[in-house]
């Protein structure tokens, strides 16, 4: 029988962990308390037993890799069970609480220890703590789903009948009781939270929009925000970019207009270097850079994400094109890794495509300034004192004003709109 | 001058003996006699937690512990806490964390600190600030806790020495070191470094039976 051992919850209520090292080997036989691998999570290091005796037959994931609590973690062929015998052992349960699942009988039967389950330890050298205050109550068997809806939708678990396999509470039984509460306290305030689940859809936040929330609260903690909003007439890049568009749609190449965008603000930061600095208040210094990494906020079903053109000073406006499609494409796909995100030094935020003309972006902190991008639109124009139409670009910078001043924020804009309304200038410098 | 590693050295500090210790029970608290960097077991030396250059001009060692979190500065001010516990199957690493923090926020309140709480994951915190991180080392059978209470140290010395954290508990908020760290002086206590020691001591007797002096 196979046995696959998730990475269990070990208590610190963190969504995910490092393997730090591998204690075994694939095919390296294991008996039920030996030690497996040694994961890391924010505050602890632990090294994680074997819940089983048998043999290793698969590691899931690489030493430096970080896993997310129920992911597969080893799987364990266990030693002369089979058949109704393993059956017999899958039901004689374990300290995991593993949740039990009959495979198909092709291949024999498969034993998942669920996602929930908790970090086994050693029976040994149990000593006479005795927990006090808030620890000594019994904790509740939950999921950490159940748990963390419980939290949000302000249900205290400890009273919550569990259904799950040995009373665990389940994220339905969480509902369920939220449900029956709500309905007997139907006369309660508006004030009152409302729990009723046709009503409120509770999810647990994800791991991407935790980290939004927390650098989006970094960032205005930190820095001052302040912003700037300007029009730019592009009829002149239109052109240009109509000329090349088809052109490179041949050779497989998306000429947007963010490609010029990047170009142009590239162009801007090496004559502007406050916008392309970083302050550090910690060792009273200010750091102008002079590599030019420019963050692309994309839009993705799974929240915001901000992959970086490395050097965008260094590619024609054809390269930043290619490279636009690339990190686009792998960021809807999911396939971006941590290194497409590191070391932005100023960030583009467009919006336009979905709509919009004017917002105020929040820094990407520690950077010095973001550019938001509106929707192009046919305005009527003033040129050579006639009324023409126009083809117009709304920009909206924040910088942050403890680095940049707000000259500096004019004059950096000014060099912008310059390039983007005469396109050849961001060749012939 | 210190010689100077491209490795931060294996954690040896005095108050690791105890994890080696033939004891299943054990505690100490114990004064550092000068400045050191210890690293989180997963932090590297080049890492971005670390301002090196510094640590190398005043000839601050680095050392790795074996227990998880980020890199911390440890100096006389402050006194590093130390407790090894079997591990008992019913409790989970929070309550390890919980039930020694408890202990030490109890010797804390006896000694006249007042809004000492349990703040992130482990920390223990002054109203809002921090002053004493701890982390865990599960090995085998065994739990091993390790923690650092600033009680007059300036802060200054963690920004001189460590970076802003890739990780940082909710509360933090993005505050920088100074904004984030403090000392029981700095909170207004003065206190003497061996009546704090013993009233420790005296609380994590609690959970331990500690050698006779």
């Amino acid at each position: 029988m196979k046995y696959i051992f998730n990475f269990p919850d070990i208590g610190e209520g963190l969504e995910e962990g490092t393997i730090v090292e591998w204690l075994v080997k694939k095919g390296q036989k294991v008996e039920s308390g030996d030690l497996l691998v040694t994961m890391e999570t924010d505050k602890v290091v632990a090294e994680i037993p074997s819940p089983k005796t048998g043999i290793i037959s698969s590691l899931f994931g690489k030493e430096g890799e970080t896993i997310h609590v129920g992911d597969a973690l080893v799987e364990i062929e266990i030693e002369g069970v089979a058949g109704k015998e393993a059956v017999k052992e899958v039901e004689k349960g374990s300290d995991l609480e593993a949740v039990k699942e009959e495979g198909a009988g092709v291949v024999g039967t498969l034993e998942i220890a669920g996602n929930s389950a908790v970090l086994s330890g050693s029976t040994e050298g149990i000593g006479t703590i005795e927990v006090t205050k808030e620890t000594a109550k019994k904790k509740v068997l939950a999921t950490p789903v159940a748990r963390a809806m419980a939290k949000d939708m302000g249900v205290d678990i400890n009273h919550v009948k569990g259904t799950g396999p040995a009373g665990r509470v389940t994220k339905d039984d969480v509902l369920q009781h939220a449900e029956s509460t709500t309905q007997t306290v139907s006369t309660a305030s508006s004030d009152t939270p409302n729990v009723e689940n046709k009503l409120v859809e509770v999810e647990p936040l994800s791991q991407i929009r935790k980290t939004i929330a927390k650098n989006m609260i970094r960032s205005k903690h930190n820095a001052a925000h302040m912003s700037l909003f300007d029009d730019v007439e592009i009829s002149e890049l239109d052109r240009v970019r109509k000329q090349y568009k088809v052109k490179y749609a041949g050779e497989g190449v998306k000429l947007t207009y963010l490609a010029f965008i990047v170009k142009a603000v590239t162009h801007a930061l090496k004559k502007h270097k406050a916008l392309n600095s970083e302050m550090d208040t910690e060792n009273d210094k200010m750091l102008y850079k002079k590599y030019y990494n420019i963050g692309l906020a994309v839009d993705t079903e799974k929240g915001l994400v901000v992959p970086v053109i490395r050097n965008a000073d260094r590619l024609s406006i054809r390269e930043i094109a290619m490279e636009i499609q690339t990190i686009s494409d792998k960021a809807r796909e999911g396939k971006l890794n941590m290194d497409d995100f590191k070391d932005g030094t100023f960030t583009i935020t467009s919006y336009g495509s979905i709509g919009g003309k004017y917002a105020v972006p929040v820094i990407n902190y520690p950077q010095a300034a973001i550019l938001g991008i509106g929707g192009i639109s046919k305005q009527p124009v003033v040129k050579n004192d006639q009324l023409d139409i126009g083809l117009v670009l709304p920009l909206s910078l924040t910088v942050d004003h403890r680095i940049v001043d707000g000259g500096e924020v004019s004059r950096f804009m000014n060099t912008v709109m310059g390039y983007l309304a005469d396109p050849v200038s961001l060749i012939m410098e | 001058m210190a010689k100077f590693m491209t490795e931060a050295k294996p954690y040896n500090l005095p108050d690791y003996a105890i994890l080696h210790s033939d004891k299943q029970v054990a505690c100490s608290v114990w004064q550092p006699d000068r400045t050191y960097i210890v690293l989180g077991r997963s932090n590297r030396i080049t890492d971005d937690s670390v301002y090196i250059e510094k640590a190398r001009e005043d000839g601050v060692e680095i050392y790795k512990r074996p227990s998880g979190g980020e890199a911390v500065v440890l100096s006389p001010g402050m006194l590093v806490i130390s407790v090894k516990l079997p591990i008992k199957n019913t409790l989970k690493t929070h309550q390890y964390f919980l039930h020694i923090n408890t202990l030490i926020i109890e010797a804390l309140n006896k000694s006249g600190i007042r809004d000492v709480h349990q703040k992130g994951i482990s920390d223990i915190a002054v109203g809002i600030k921090k002053i004493m991180g701890s982390s865990i080392y599960r090995k085998d059978k065994t739990v091993f806790y390790h923690a650092v209470l600033n009680i007059s140290e300036s802060v200054a010395i963690i920004s001189r020495y460590l970076k802003h954290p890739s990780k940082e508990p909710d509360y933090r908020q993005g505050r920088d070191h100074a904004e984030f760290v403090t000392s029981l002086k700095q909170e207004g206590y003065n206190m003497v470094m061996e009546d704090l020691k013993e009233l420790l001591e005296g609380s994590l007797k609690s959970l331990v039976s500690l050698p006779p002096k």
